[in-house]
């Protein structure tokens, strides 16, 4: 019993590690978990939701405590029913939806003091400091990993990206999969919406087939690697996380928009994958605004995690493909 | 002058006869904005079906004089709301909070507050999917809650003036609403936006932090009220720039003015449901409790309006007379029917609503009187549905259910909609003593022989 389970990216990976636990994000998302999680919610709730509650339900014995956030609705009710399904303690983060630094830097105050009484350690000056070293440094390494991804031509895949980041997510401090090159000419897109779960790596090798996703902005992905801490402090900890490309659940939006532009342009990327899962409204209301605003061809690919389909979404992947290097 | 008759539902046709027996001082009594010259809305419901409210010709609605009033006077509402556009006054557009920002709105003189969100009965009124579809062309899901026929009314411009000054809350309330609330920006309407917290309760593992008690016992950490307390002097700065004007004393006498409703409405509601005999209907008793949300639009005459009703309901009570048959199966209600013909059914195969738990809690708690007003509105914000654990949410039904009182249970879903889809399993462990049946809202005329069967057996079950 060594976890301690998050689900948000505005949870600092930091204090949580600090705590001697070790982090691990709720990023489970796959059919079967997803069926096993409608035990506890309807069939219309998330399906990442419903492996999430089915992981952690199953696997509670490894996991001392989960924090959870007011992120998204769905997932904030998910810790209601973690609260009810298991022993677990749970703590629940309020994370604002408009600009609102107070509530945040109040609320991971809160978060601290209440890992200490949980854990019965002091989260000292050194030891957070120590602990945004060690994270830093996994960031730092990951992003020169990142830079070949998004290199012309693109050294990396992100297929194999994924694997990489999935073990920060697990909180692993060290590469335990050896990256290799795979340069290539394939259309560079870019890959946006909601979360790429542990499971959804056949997906990114299915996409990757024909294209190369040279960026994106998916939870479970690159999104923790825009966090970069300059002062050494829990406070400098609550400025990198609050001031990170905001999520699109931010109101307005504006500066989601703004970010997503600038890096479709700054990677060159010549269409868009926009990955939705079923029930997920945070970006499935966004997907007209992203082919407005971003002036580029998007593919819509909508998941339940099933296999259902598959060649189906092979087809238009080759369809989307052809696309893209018809107009350039 | 008009007796009301032996209470019973009755039909549009029915109505429309019985009107011929309302007197025209009857008529001209009753008017909005006090208008003499067009301010009247008595009128038989069939005038509104002629306008496009279609479904109202499947409605049964309640026989009084209070009732016709009711109808005439909310179904009258987009009338005057434009009204209120040709005469001068501000229009408000409080969206997503359900509750608390007309209440500062109502502090400033000509400034009218209301809630584009209740647009989600609009097509269920009118049996047209003509709101979804266009909320559809504009980017909606289609598996997202019916709500979002309230961007296709913002895009239309038909159903609401557009609004001087839009204030939008976010946070701990559901996903659906607070994308389309962000569409309706990228419309090109300027939002302000606000922040609701979490209402997060206290479990003995916790820290000690200060915490509080909202008026429906819910704890919560005091400070939550002062980020509240932020935004609310947000909105009043806001209201004081579009009005030129502001004064405290206002809206103290705003918070009094609510809570008169809010206090009426309670007690209209326990008359009602704690009566042997159904005196009013639930159809009618949903309008009234939605009322505590902004007055539809003329607070001072839906004030007279449920002074009217609860004389009404009182007279009945005290007659033993109603609307129901006596062994009408006492029921509870959770989340609201977006389509109303639903409350009809359940009542026609013998249901009764005893309780309702319709998302709107915070409009229903009393206001304090006598402590700072931004604070009082603040803890009064922190009694609401949405914010905080489903647990609390279903807390007074549950009691209702261990007292005897509820014999079942039926919850309302939205396909698609984030809270219905993780509460309602959730709702049903909560009342584990009960039966429970949850049904989900079919798109507008999708009511089926299907769904009236499900309720036929769960009530004769409960028999």
């Amino acid at each position: 019993m060594n976890l301690i389970g998050y689900a948000c990216s505005y949870i600092p990976v930091e204090i949580l590690s600090a705590t001697g636990l070790h982090p691990y994000r709720l990023l489970h998302g796959a059919f079967d978990l997803s069926k096993e999680g409608e035990r506890f919610v309807r069939v219309d709730a998330c399906p990442m939701v419903k492996s999430n509650l089915a992981h952690v339900i199953k696997n509670q014995a490894k996991f001392a405590a989960l924090i959870g956030s007011t992120g998204c609705d769905m997932s904030r009710r998910m810790f209601d029913i973690l609260a009810e399904h298991t022993k677990i303690p749970v703590y629940v983060v309020n994370i604002p939806r408009t600009d609102n630094p107070a509530i945040y830097n109040d609320e991971i105050d809160w978060l601290a003091k209440q890992l200490e009484h949980f854990t019965h350690k002091e989260l000292i000056a050194e030891m957070i400091t120590d602990e945004i070293s060690k994270w830093e440094a996994r960031r730092a390494r990951l992003r020169s990993i990142d830079i070949k991804r998004a290199a012309h031509p693109s050294l990396i895949s992100t297929t194999d990206f994924h694997k990489l980041m999935s073990g920060y997510h697990k909180g692993a401090l060290s590469d335990e999969i050896t990256q290799h090159q795979d340069p290539t000419d394939k259309p560079r897109v870019y890959l946006l919406g909601s979360a790429i779960t542990y499971e959804a790596n056949h997906i990114l090798q299915l996409i990757e087939e024909k294209l190369r996703i040279v960026g994106d902005f998916n939870c479970g992905l690159s999104r923790p690697l825009g966090i970069r801490i300059k002062e050494q402090s829990i406070d400098g900890v609550k400025k990198a996380y609050y001031d990170q490309a905001p999520c699109v659940y931010k109101r307005p939006h504006q500066r989601y928009y703004e970010f997503i532009k600038a890096e479709t342009v700054r990677l060159g990327c010549t269409g868009i994958i926009a990955w939705t899962l079923d029930y997920c409204d945070v970006h499935e209301f966004e997907l007209q605004k992203i082919e407005n605003v971003l002036n580029l061809p998007v593919l819509r690919i909508r998941s339940d995690f099933s296999f259902q389909g598959l060649s189906q979404l092979k087809t238009r992947i080759e369809a989307f493909t052809e696309m893209l290097c018809t107009r350039i | 002058m008009y007796q009301d008759l032996t209470p019973e539902k009755i039909s549009l046709r029915e109505w429309s006869r019985q009107f011929r027996m309302v007197g025209d001082s009857e008529i001209r009594q009753f008017k909005y904005y006090n208008n003499d010259e067009w301010g009247i809305y008595l009128s038989p419901p069939a005038t509104f079906m002629v306008y496009g409210s279609r479904q109202l010709k499947k409605l049964k609605f309640d026989n009084s004089l209070a009732a016709l009033r009711l109808w005439g006077f909310t179904f009258n509402e987009s009338e005057r709301l434009f009204r209120a556009r040709q005469s001068g006054k501000r229009i408000i557009a409080a969206m997503g909070d359900l509750g608390t920002v007309p209440v500062i709105a109502l502090a400033f003189p000509d400034c009218i507050p209301f809630y584009p969100d209740c647009t989600w009965w609009t097509p269920f009124f009118n049996e047209s999917t003509v709101l979804l579809d266009k909320a559809s062309e504009l980017g909606t899901p289609e598996a997202s809650c019916f709500v979002r026929s309230t961007l296709a009314a913002f895009h239309k411009m038909a159903y609401f003036p557009k609004p001087d000054i839009l204030f939008a809350s976010t946070g701990a309330s559901c996903d659906d609403y607070s994308c389309i609330m962000q569409m309706v920006e990228d419309m090109g309407y300027e939002l302000n936006w606000l922040e609701i917290p979490f209402r997060r309760q206290r479990r003995s593992l916790h820290v000690p932090e200060e915490h509080t008690v909202a008026e429906s016992g819910f704890e919560y950490p005091k400070r939550f009220e002062t980020y509240l307390v932020d935004e609310y002097k947000r909105v009043w700065q806001k209201m004081e720039a579009l009005t030129g004007t502001g004064d405290l004393e206002d809206l103290n006498a705003s918070i009094e003015k609510n809570n008169r409703i809010r206090r009426l409405v309670n007690e209209i509601k326990d008359l009602t449901q704690t009566a042997a005999v159904a005196p009013f209907p639930a159809l009618e008793m949903m309008i009234i409790e939605f009322g505590n949300l902004y007055g539809y639009a003329d607070i001072d005459e839906w004030l007279d309006i449920l002074k009217m009703i609860k004389q009404t309901i009182a007279d009945r009570v005290e007659k033993g007379i109603g609307v129901l048959a006596s062994d009408a199966v006492p029921l509870a209600w959770v989340t609201p029917t977006a389509d109303p013909l639903l409350l009809n059914i359940v009542e026609d195969l013998g249901g009764r609503i005893v309780a309702t738990e319709y998302v709107i809690n915070q409009a229903l708690t009393t206001i304090e009187e006598g402590i700072e007003p931004f604070h009082a509105l603040a803890r009064s914000f922190m009694n609401a549905s949405l914010i905080g654990s489903t647990e609390e949410r279903v807390r007074q039904i549950a009691r209702g259910v261990d007292s005897g009182k509820i014999a079942g249970v039926i919850i309302t879903n939205m396909l698609g909609c984030s809270h219905c889809a993780m509460e309602t399993r959730l709702i049903e462990e909560k009342l584990k003593n009960v039966p429970v049946l949850a049904i989900d809202i079919p798109a507008p005329l999708g009511i089926t022989a299907q769904l009236r069967t499900r309720i036929t057996a769960f009530i004769e079950m409960l028999r």
